[in-house]
C-alpha cells in the first residue's frame, strides 16, 4: 500500500479530502511552527521520532474510532479497555506465560469488549455513548480488581524489542503504526466492508434495502476498534514496563480529538481516514511541544478541548463558503 | 413470451399496523412487457404495496406466484432473487458514496482478494448505464455533492444496473425536469420491449394514461379497480381514486382589481445562484413562480426569506426596504412553506399541536408563559379550519398523510398574522383530493387579502390556479405571463431556450 494508491483507487475520497486540507493540515502547521518557535528542541532529529512513537498508540485507537464515528457511534471505553487489555497482557506475561499468549489474550480482551459494544448498539439499538459508557465502568473496575490498584512489572526481553527493536533502520512501533494504518485503510477504502461502513453512517436503509446484513457490519466495526485497543494494549505495556490499572485513562478523549480535529464528521457518514493521521499528529505534535514547554498535564487536556474547537471552527467556516 | 400467466402475481395481500389496516386482501398482477400504473390518494396503500412487493415488508397474509409458481417474498434479498427492483422516492442514497458505489450497493464486483472491491470495473459499468439515462457525471463524484434531480436519477441507475425483469418506480419524475423525464420514458419503452414488467406509481394524470399499459386504483387498502387506459378518462379515474367527483380545474375567482403592493424584489442577486430578480406581489393575488427544477425558483423564495444570504440587490415589503436573516422574514409578515416539508417544514415527531403553534407563539402568549390548554384550543381551532384529518391535536405529525401534513405547514403561519405566502412545491407528493384542498386554502389565503408567490413544476397548476406568473431560467426571469397569456405552452417556452 503505497500513497499513489489512496489517489488512484479512491479519488472520491481524494477529491472531498483535497477540499478539507487546510482544516488539519493549517493546525498541525501552526503547531509545529509555534512549537518550533517556542524550544530549540522540537524539531530535532530525535524529537520528531519522539512524537511518532508517542503518536502510534493514539493513531491505533483513533483508526477504528474513525469508522466508529462514521457510523454515527461513539466509543469511549477504548481508553479503559487498552489499560485492561495491557494488564491481561502483562498478567500473562508475569506468569510465565509466552508473549505470544499474552498478545493473543490481550486481543481476545479487547475483541470481546468490541463486540459487546457492537451487539448492544446494534442489537439491543443502545445508544452508542451509554453502551460505551457502561463498558468503560466494566473494563476500567475489572482492570483495578486484577491488578489490586498496583503496576504488574514485566521484564521481558521479546517485549522490550518489540517496542524499542528497529527493522531496516525503521523502529518497529513505527512499523505497527503504519501497518495498522495501512490496513484500515485497505479496509475503508476497498472492501464491501468499508463501503457499508459509509452507508451505515450515511443511509442506514439504503443497506437494508439492498439486502446487506446492517447490523453484522455495525458489530464488526465495533469489534474491530476492540482489537486495534488489544493490539495498542502490546506497544503501551511495552513502553512502560508494566500494566498499570490506570495507565491509559481518558485516552479515548485524545483519539476522538483526532478523529475530528481530523475532518470526519459525526453525522452522515461523512469520514477521512488521512485526516485521522494527521490528527493524530497535531494531538501527538501539541501533547510533546506542551511537555518540551513543561505545561503540566491537566493544561495539556484544555489544549486538546481547544484544539478541538478550533478545528470545528475552521471547518465550519470553510462549509459556509 | 407467455402473456396469459403474469410474471408477478399477488394474491389476497394484507398488511396490518398498529391501528391500520394498510392493505386488505389485495391481489395485483403484473405482465412481462407491461407498464403497470398504481394509483391511488395517499395513504390508499400503493407504497405498502410496493414494499410488500420488494421484501421491504413482510405481507400478513396472502400468496406471491411468479411465472405461475407460489413462491414467497420475505426480504429484500428474496425480491432480488426474482429480479424485482424498485425506484424509492425518498432517496435510498448514502450522501459520501461515490455514484459508482452507490449504484453497486451490496452487489459490489469481488476483486482478487476475498472482501475487495473491483473499483475500475465497478466506474467502467456505472459509466455504461449513466450514458444510457444520458446523464454526463462522472462515476466518482460523490452523491452528496449533487441536485435532487440528479439524485433521483442516480436512483434510477441503481435500479436498472440490476438488470430487473420487474421495476417498481415510486413517482420517479416527481423531481426531474422535463427533458429528464423525456429521457427516462424512452428508457422504459425500451425496456418494456425488452420484456421487463414495470409498476409505476404516479399521481401525474398525463403520465397515467401516456404511459400505461393497465391502471389498477387503491384505495383505503383495497383494490377498487384495475382497467385499461382506454376505459376510464382522467376525471373518472380520479373519481375511482377518491370516491368523490374533485374538480381538478381548482376554479377560484381570479383577481379582479389590483391591490395594495406587498411585495416588491428589486434585482435580487443571491449567492446561491439567484442573478438580478425582480417582481412584484399584490394583496389578493397568487403569483406563479415558474420554470425547469434548477432554474432558481426555490432560491428565489430563500432569499426573499433571507435563509440564503443575499449580495445585492432590495426587498420592499409594504413599501418598507426588508433586509436580515428568517427571524427578521417572519416578523415582517413573510411565511415560507418550504418545498421539503418533512426537512425543512415539520417537527415531525411532535404534535400537531406544537406544529402549529411554532411561528404564532409570540403572538399568542404575549406573557411569554405557554399555556398548553390554550395552545390545545388555538390548534383544535386551527385544524377545523384547515379540517386536517386526525382525531387530536397531540397526534405526532410525521403519522399524517402528505396532505393532511402540508396543511400543518400552511396552517402554522395563519397563526402570526403574515401578509405574504411564499409557497414552493405545495402539491409535491400530494394526492389529487388533498391537492384541491391545499388550493383552496391558499385561495382563501388571497381572498382575505394575502398575497401568495407560488413556485409549482406542475405547469397546470401554475396556469390553473395564478392570476400571472414569472417565469426563470438560469437563475434570471426569462418572462412574465398574464392570465391571458398563461398557458402551458408559454411557460416551456420561456423556460427552455427557445427563441
Amino acid at each position: 500500500m503505497n500513497d499513489s494508491s489512496i489517489a488512484v483507487n479512491s479519488p472520491t475520497a481524494f477529491a472531498t479530502s483535497l477540499s478539507r486540507v487546510p482544516g488539519v493540515a493549517w493546525i498541525l502547521g501552526l503547531l509545529v511552527l509555534t512549537f518550533a518557535l517556542a524550544s530549540r528542541d522540537f524539531l530535532s532529529g530525535a524529537n520528531l521520532l519522539n512524537i511518532g512513537l508517542q503518536s502510534v498508540i493514539l493513531l491505533m485507537l483513533a483508526l477504528p474510532m474513525t469508522l466508529i464515528i462514521m457510523t454515527e457511534g461513539v466509543d469511549i471505553s477504548m481508553g479503559a479497555l487498552l489499560t485492561l487489555s495491557s494488564v491481561v497482557l502483562a498478567w500473562v506475561l508475569a506468569h510465565d506465560g509466552s508473549l505470544m499468549l499474552a498478545l493473543a489474550a490481550s486481543i481476545i480482551t479487547g475483541l470481546v469488549f468490541g463486540l459487546m459494544n457492537g451487539m448492544l448498539v446494534a442489537l439491543v439499538k443502545m445508544p452508542p455513548f451509554v453502551v460505551t459508557l457502561g463498558t468503560m465502568g466494566v473494563a476500567q473496575g475489572l482492570a483495578l480488581l486484577a491488578t489490586d490498584g498496583q503496576s504488574i512489572v514485566v521484564s521481558n526481553d521479546t517485549l522490550q524489542a518489540v517496542y524499542a527493536g528497529s527493522l531496516a533502520g525503521i523502529p518497529q512501533t513505527l512499523l505497527i503504526g503504519a501497518v495498522g494504518y495501512a490496513v484500515t485503510h485497505w479496509l475503508l477504502y476497498h472492501t464491501r466492508f468499508g463501503t457499508y461502513v459509509f452507508a451505515l453512517g450515511g443511509n442506514p436503509d439504503a443497506l437494508k434495502l439492498a439486502g446487506i446484513r446492517a447490523n453484522v457490519y455495525l458489530i464488526a466495526v465495533y469489534a474491530f476498534g476492540g482489537v486495534m485497543t488489544g493490539l495498542a494494549a502490546l506497544i503501551l505495556t511495552a513502553r512502560m514496563s508494566s500494566g498499570h490499572p490506570t495507565a491509559a485513562i481518558g485516552m479515548e478523549f485524545d483519539a476522538i480529538a483526532a478523529v475530528v480535529v481530523g475532518g470526519t464528521s459525526f453525522e452522515h457518514g461523512n469520514g477521512w481516514l488521512f485526516g485521522t493521521l494527521l490528527g493524530v499528529l497535531a494531538v501527538g505534535a501539541l501533547r510533546n511541544g506542551l511537555n518540551l514547554l513543561t505545561v503540566p498535564s491537566s493544561v495539556q487536556v484544555s489544549c486538546i478541548g481547544l484544539l478541538v474547537i478550533v478545528a470545528l471552527v475552521i471547518d465550519s467556516f470553510k462549509g459556509k463558503k | 413470451m407467455n402473456t396469459t400467466i403474469p410474471l408477478l402475481e399477488l394474491r389476497g395481500i394484507s398488511k396490518q399496523f398498529p391501528g391500520v389496516k394498510a392493505l386488505d386482501k389485495v391481489s395485483f398482477a403484473v405482465y412481462s412487457g407491461e407498464v403497470h400504473m398504481l394509483v391511488g390518494e395517499n395513504g390508499a396503500g400503493k407504497s405498502s404495496l410496493m414494499k410488500v412487493l420488494c421484501g421491504a415488508y413482510s405481507a400478513d397474509e396472502g400468496e406471491f406466484f411468479f411465472n405461475g409458481e407460489k413462491v414467497a417474498i420475505k426480504s429484500p434479498a428474496d425480491a432480488r432473487k426474482f429480479g424485482i427492483a424498485v425506484i424509492f422516492q425518498e432517496f435510498s442514497l448514502v450522501p459520501y458514496l461515490s455514484i459508482a458505489q452507490n449504484i453497486f450497493l451490496g452487489r459490489e464486483f469481488p476483486a482478487r482478494f476475498p472482501g475487495m472491491v473491483d473499483h475500475a470495473r465497478m466506474h467502467r459499468e456505472a459509466k455504461k448505464i449513466l450514458d444510457l439515462l444520458g446523464l454526463d457525471i462522472p462515476t466518482k463524484t460523490l452523491v452528496h455533492d449533487l441536485g435532487v434531480a440528479q439524485q433521483q436519477m442516480v436512483e434510477i441507475a441503481k435500479a436498472l444496473s440490476q438488470n430487473a425483469r420487474i421495476l417498481v418506480m415510486d413517482e420517479p419524475t416527481a423531481a426531474l425536469s422535463d427533458r429528464e423525464t423525456e429521457r427516462l420514458f424512452v428508457m422504459i419503452r425500451q425496456l418494456q420491449s425488452e420484456g421487463v414488467a414495470i409498476v409505476y406509481i404516479s399521481h401525474r394524470m398525463a403520465e397515467v394514461f401516456s404511459m400505461g399499459d393497465r391502471i389498477t386504483v387503491l384505495r383505503d387498502g383495497k383494490k377498487v379497480a384495475s382497467l385499461l387506459p382506454g376505459e376510464a378518462t382522467p376525471d373518472e379515474l380520479v373519481h375511482l381514486m377518491v370516491g368523490r367527483s374533485v374538480d381538478r380545474s381548482y376554479a377560484r375567482n381570479f383577481c379582479q382589481t389590483e391591490g395594495e403592493l406587498i411585495l416588491e424584489v428589486k434585482n435580487l442577486t443571491s449567492a446561491n445562484g439567484v442573478k438580478g430578480v425582480s417582481l412584484t406581489v399584490r394583496s389578493g393575488e397568487i403569483v406563479g413562480l415558474s420554470g425547469l427544477v434548477g432554474a432558481g425558483r426555490t432560491e428565489v423564495a430563500r432569499a426573499i426569506f433571507g435563509a440564503d444570504k443575499v449580495t445585492s440587490g432590495e426587498v420592499w415589503l409594504h413599501a418598507k426596504a426588508h433586509r436580515g436573516g428568517p427571524d427578521k422574514a417572519v416578523a415582517a409578515g413573510i411565511a415560507l412553506v418550504p418545498e421539503s416539508r418533512k426537512a425543512e417544514g415539520l417537527a415531525l415527531i411532535r404534535s400537531i399541536c406544537d406544529n402549529l403553534m411554532l411561528p404564532g407563539l409570540p403572538l399568542a402568549f404575549p406573557s411569554r408563559l405557554y399555556k398548553a390548554a390554550d395552545a390545545r384550543q388555538i390548534a383544535s381551532a386551527l385544524i377545523d379550519r384547515l379540517r386536517i384529518a386526525t382525531p387530536s391535536s397531540q397526534r405526532p405529525v410525521r403519522l399524517l398523510s402528505g396532505g393532511n401534513q402540508q396543511k400543518v405547514v400552511i396552517g402554522k403561519w395563519l397563526g402570526s398574522n403574515s401578509r405574504l405566502f411564499i409557497v414552493d412545491e405545495p402539491t409535491r407528493g400530494i394526492d389529487v383530493g388533498a391537492k384541491a384542498e391545499i388550493f383552496a386554502l391558499i385561495d382563501q389565503l388571497v381572498s382575505q387579502g394575502a398575497g401568495v408567490l407560488m413556485i409549482s413544476s406542475e405547469l397546470s397548476e401554475i396556469v390553473q390556479v395564478c392570476d400571472r406568473s414569472y417565469v426563470m431560467r438560469d437563475g434570471r426571469i426569462a418572462g412574465h405571463l398574464s392570465r391571458e397569456q398563461l398557458s402551458e405552452e408559454n411557460i416551456l417556452k420561456l423556460s427552455v431556450h427557445h427563441e
